[in-house]
């Protein structure tokens, strides 16, 4: 409290030449803060688009050949594909999804529009917060640990999906209890003054709401769930065998949908050819295989992006 | 009395309205709406925001709630429909009696409940939907519509009942949200009305609209009363409280202070803080 005991000088209470100086500096400040955001986001747009533009072109030549996209891989000659690596990589996602999706949204539901708030939910909140950036590899071998040996199910689909889950639970509770938390309260009360109970009220009123955010938070989700590798190496495993898409007998280890066959997908697929791998066409099947997944990506983001606008129109009549 | 008298708006001379006789009319067979009995309120288990409130309700009335900011208006209207008990850690005790039911201590449906004692908010809060599903919902929900025609006749009949129908009859699939605020609020009071209750509560449904919206609700709020409902109004605004009210009531720090008919009230303020309230000392 120095300055109260030495008195100020009275100021001059409008200078003129102060204010002029003063608007110019700050406008001076604006125009270099604009530039240089503009010239960061500019900067990370161009990386973004050069890294893409790169992954695909250098695997332009494989990733469009349909018989690089429906052949079985190679072990030790060329012209190996990676048809099961591309149904073993959606298969995974969608029972990932089909797992993890009722799942995350009852518990989300739960926890913002039933859990009391006491440190039991707290506590919970917290938990899923860790949970969600647990490292993928640390889900991988505890999949391994619980599933493939303690469960005994092997390197399969079953396991491979139920780590995926176990990963990606966390992920989109948090993102669906977000998009719950920011629908206005209003909202909830007048669902709730109407005599509506709690549960029609988050049925009818709440979720159509966070319906966007929602959707948003499912792309974004499968599209980490789509490329991971750490978490599959050791529950789903690296081994491939050939699909037989007019088996319908579920114990055949070729019948597509056998969920306890050994299941290698995309992302494992260039992790493995790039560690172990003795093609002669390593490379160009490494670099396909990557421009396959980038483009899958890609593509499930638009696609998911425009049915969610579509739906949340319908949903909420704007 | 004397100033009753000075101030009242009616020459004893002059012919008496037909507001007047209405209201005489409905002053012998009042039927009581809904009475609170020493009704208060905690907010987290020990903190007294509501005192010992005793108020009575009738059906075809407007009843005013005034009051400073804070003194326990908005408390004590969401103790009406029980809206209170999704606060957590907040109790309501005292007693209200709704058609013989003393719906705070007994076990009632407290969905029947808020069907039958609508509610109506400070910010319009209209779903994020059409303005036809705003008014359907609820009623799908609770089955009250027969078929897809008697539904939209009660979604008519609603929005006319707010008089909101001539403004919106072209564009019922359009979102709610892009209409103004006061045909918001007005969507909020048919889509309350549709289910129709017998009790409307109002929780200063006016404070973001300007003059004109909020006439256009204040003749609703006569006009729904005036159908035998018993309209509940919170306002900060005392001339509102003076155009649309048949009775008045002063809240203040969290006790009802004085009750009356609206015209003695703010012609024959018994009460010091309500006379001081009212020449604007505070509030
Ligand atoms: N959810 C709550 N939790 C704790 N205290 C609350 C809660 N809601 C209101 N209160 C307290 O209760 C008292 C009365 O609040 P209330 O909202 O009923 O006032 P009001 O008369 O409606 O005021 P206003 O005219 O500003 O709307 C205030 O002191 C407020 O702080
Ligand atoms: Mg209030």
């Amino acid at each position: 409290m120095a300055n109260t005991a030495t008195p100020q000088p009275a100021p001059r209470l409008i200078d003129p030449d102060a204010v002029v100086a003063h608007v110019e500096k700050a406008r001076r400040q604006s125009k270099a803060a604009t530039v240089i955001l503009t010239a960061i986001a500019g900067a990370i747009c161009v990386l973004l688009a050069a890294i893409l533009v790169y992954i695909i072109s250098a695997g332009a030549s494989k990733a469009f050949d349909p018989a690089f996209l429906t052949s079985p891989p190679q072990q030790f000659k060329e012209g190996g594909g990676i048809g099961p690596e591309l149904f073993n990589s959606f298969y995974l996602l969608v029972l990932t999804l089909v797992i993890s999706i009722p799942l995350s949204l009852g518990a989300a539901i739960f926890l913002v529009e039933y859990a009391p708030d006491n440190w039991v939910t707290r506590a919970v909140k917290t938990a899923i917060e860790v949970l969600s950036s647990l490292p993928s590899i640390v889900v991988g071998l505890f999949g391994f640990l619980l599933f493939v040996l303690q469960m005994s199910w092997g390197f399969s689909i079953i396991s491979g999906a139920l780590a995926l889950t176990m990963f990606n639970i966390p992920i989109l509770l948090r993102v669906i209890q977000q998009a719950l938390e920011a629908v206005p309260t209003d909202q909830r009360d007048a669902g709730l003054a109407l005599g509506m109970t709690r549960w029609e009220t988050t049925v009818h009123i709440l979720l159509p709401c966070a319906m966007p955010a929602i959707i948003t938070g499912v792309i974004l989700s499968a599209g980490r769930v789509f490329g991971e590798a750490a978490a599959l190496i050791y529950t789903a495993g690296q081994s491939a065998p050939a699909l037989d898409f007019t088996s319908f007998d579920l114990t055949n280890p070729a019948c597509p949908w056998n969920i306890w066959r050994p299941a290698e997908t995309l992302a494992v697929h260039i992790w493995k050819i790039n560690s172990e791998g003795v093609v002669p066409d390593l490379t160009a099947v490494s670099d396909g295989t990557a421009a396959v997944l980038v483009i899958c990506i890609l593509a499930f983001n638009l696609i998911a992006r425009f049915a969610g606008r579509r739906l949340s129109k319908k949903l909420t009549a704007e | 009395m004397e100033q009753t008298k000075v101030n009242a708006p009616d020459a004893p001379s002059a012919p008496v309205s037909s507001h007047t006789q209405v209201a005489a009319a409905r002053a012998v067979s009042k039927e009581v709406a809904i009475r609170s009995n020493g009704t208060g309120v905690f907010y987290n288990t020990d903190q007294q925001a509501l005192h010992d409130v005793s108020l009575t309700f009738h059906k075809g009335e407007v009843a005013a709630l005034i009051g400073p900011s804070g003194c326990g208006k908005s408390t004590f209207l969401r103790c009406l429909n029980l809206m209170n008990l999704e606060i957590p850690h907040c109790r309501i005790v005292g007693s209200i009696d709704y058609h013989g039911v003393d719906i705070v201590n007994e076990k009632i449906n407290l969905f029947d409940v808020r069907t039958s004692i609508g509610m109506v908010f400070q910010q319009p809060n209209p779903f994020r939907k059409s303005i036809y599903d705003n008014v359907a919902l609820a009623l799908t929900r609770h089955g009250m519509a027969a078929n897809s025609t008697n539904l939209d006749d009660q979604v008519e009949e609603a929005l006319r009942a707010a008089v909101l129908w001539d403004e919106v009859k072209d564009d019922l699939k359009k979102s709610a949200w892009a209409l103004s605020g006061g045909q918001q609020q007005r969507l909020c009071i048919a889509r309350t009305l549709a289910l129709h209750p017998d009790v409307l509560l109002m929780d200063e449904p006016c404070s973001a609209l300007d003059p004109i919206a909020t006439r256009a609700i204040e003749d609703t709020a006569r006009r729904i009363a005036d159908t035998g409902i018993c309209v509940i109004i919170v306002t900060h605004n005392m001339q509102q409280a003076a155009r649309v009210s048949d009775t008045t009531s002063f809240f203040y720090l969290g006790e009802m202070v004085e009750t009356g008919p609206t015209e003695r009230i703010f012609t024959a303020p018994e009460d010091e803080r309500l006379q001081a309230y009212i020449s604007g000392q505070f509030g």
